[in-house]
């Protein structure tokens, strides 16, 4: 009995899975063309979105920040479609202004590496950048030229150090030896000593003295001798304390 | 004197006082220098540098000096640059060139071209201290510095140079 029950059981369920699976095909089928359909939906609104405020995207930064997010998740960007319709209703293209602006913070970045090393603060770029002009440059549209300009090799990247954003322009790779003495810099009066190094991040005075040859001979770091002491300064920290300064 | 002079940004900058140990830094460095140095001369029109007592070596503001060895690189640096010239034998004192010779010969000349003085005579007093160079980079230039400008232009072909009664009455004719 109980083979007999089994093999029909067997033989029924095998067809209900078939059953079940053919189901499930047709539903998931429904629903991805339902999810493709909301997709396509919300993509036309977008676009007329887009057509609709087309001005407001070219020239108000915040608004342009907003709108990139909105089209983030549908997979939709902007910058990089330039023969699409984009281009055509934004007018030269959103991407044309950010490979501008890359342009001109690799400028920026070319002209000042001799003082600072090729390392310098977002907000000093802003700053360089909005002087003179009637358009200002949003802080949140740098990383995006940025990371346009990485494409292009150089090294070009950005860094979290302590907290502000840097601007890395050359190759040398920053381990998290100089990222720490950076930081510290940062938290103080914008420059250090070795002792300090040493003390405050638990390093032997070899291990500071290593880090700050590296810093010195890439010229991230300038040497102020001080009543025999040796401080050291970085041109990208000291211009952002100084520019903060001078603003409140 | 004419208006306030602006000190730039890094004079400021702590290290700058410090002659930099790597060679890169140290070549920006004393650019900046020489860039500070002949724009001041330039602005207040001083055409001499006594180099332990000008003012610039250092910045009371961040108490920061530049100390004599530092002064005589920064200083041997104007001269190696033609930005320079020692006028004593013990290298204490400096002309400061506002421009070197090369650089005036093309402002005198552009000068004559934009005031219809091609082909016609001035005076070399004329040329220094006459109206019509109002607010020029050789108003007020030493005779010398002029006559040597004057020269690179005479070697050009660009003007010829007529002997007057006194050497301030000397005539430049510009082709």
């Amino acid at each position: 009995m109980s083979h007999r029950r089994r093999g029909v059981g067997v033989g029924r369920s095998g067809a209900a899975k078939k059953q079940f699976a053919k189901k499930a095909d047709e539903m998931k089928a429904t629903s991805l063309q339902s999810a493709l359909d909301t997709v396509e939906k919300l993509r036309v609104k977008l676009q007329e979105f887009a057509k609709d405020h087309q001005t407001e995207i070219q020239d108000d930064p915040a608004f342009r920040q907003q709108f990139l997010q909105m089209c983030a998740p549908l997979g939709v960007d902007p910058l990089v479609s330039r023969r699409s319709f984009w281009s055509k209703t934004l007018g030269v293209g959103m991407g044309d202004y950010y490979f501008e602006l890359a342009v001109k913070i690799a400028e920026v970045c070319f002209a000042t590496r001799s003082k600072n090393g090729g390392i310098i603060a977002v907000s000093e770029i802003q700053e360089i950048l909005s002087r003179n002009k009637k358009k200002k440059v949003h802080k949140g549209d740098i990383p995006i030229a940025v990371n346009k300009l990485k494409s292009l090799g150089g090294g070009f990247r950005i860094m979290e150090i302590g907290t502000t954003s840097m601007i890395v322009s050359v190759p040398t790779e920053l381990d998290s030896d100089h990222v720490q003495v950076f930081s510290l810099a940062e938290s103080g009066e914008g420059c250090i000593t070795t002792d300090d190094i040493a003390t405050q991040l638990g390093w032997n005075q070899e291990r500071a003295d290593r880090v700050m040859k590296l810093l010195l001979s890439e010229g991230m770091a300038w040497e102020d001798k001080y009543h025999g002491v040796s401080f050291y300064w970085f041109p990208s920290v000291w211009k952002e304390q100084r520019q903060a300064e001078l603003l409140s | 004197m004419g208006d306030s002079f602006e000190y730039p940004d890094f004079y400021n900058f702590p290290p700058f006082f410090t002659i930099q140990p790597v060679l890169a830094t140290k070549e920006k460095q004393l650019d900046l220098w020489r860039d500070l140095i002949v724009r001041y001369h330039t602005q207040y029109k001083l055409k001499t540098l006594k180099i332990y007592e000008c003012s610039l070596w250092s910045n009371d503001k961040i108490q920061r000096s530049l100390n004599r060895e530092e002064v005589q690189i920064v200083a041997d640096n104007l001269v190696a640059n033609g930005h320079g010239e020692w006028i004593d034998e013990s290298h204490t004192t400096l002309r400061v060139l506002w421009r070197k010779p090369e650089e005036l010969a093309r402002d005198v000349y552009e000068w004559a071209v934009q005031n219809g003085n091609i082909g016609s005579v001035c005076t070399l007093y004329e040329l220094h201290s006459g109206e019509d160079v109002n607010g020029m980079s050789f108003e007020g230039l030493d005779e010398e510095l002029l006559r040597r400008a004057l020269a690179v232009l005479e070697n050009e072909g660009k003007c010829t140079i007529f002997k007057g009664d006194t050497s301030e009455e000397d005539g430049i004719k510009f082709f």
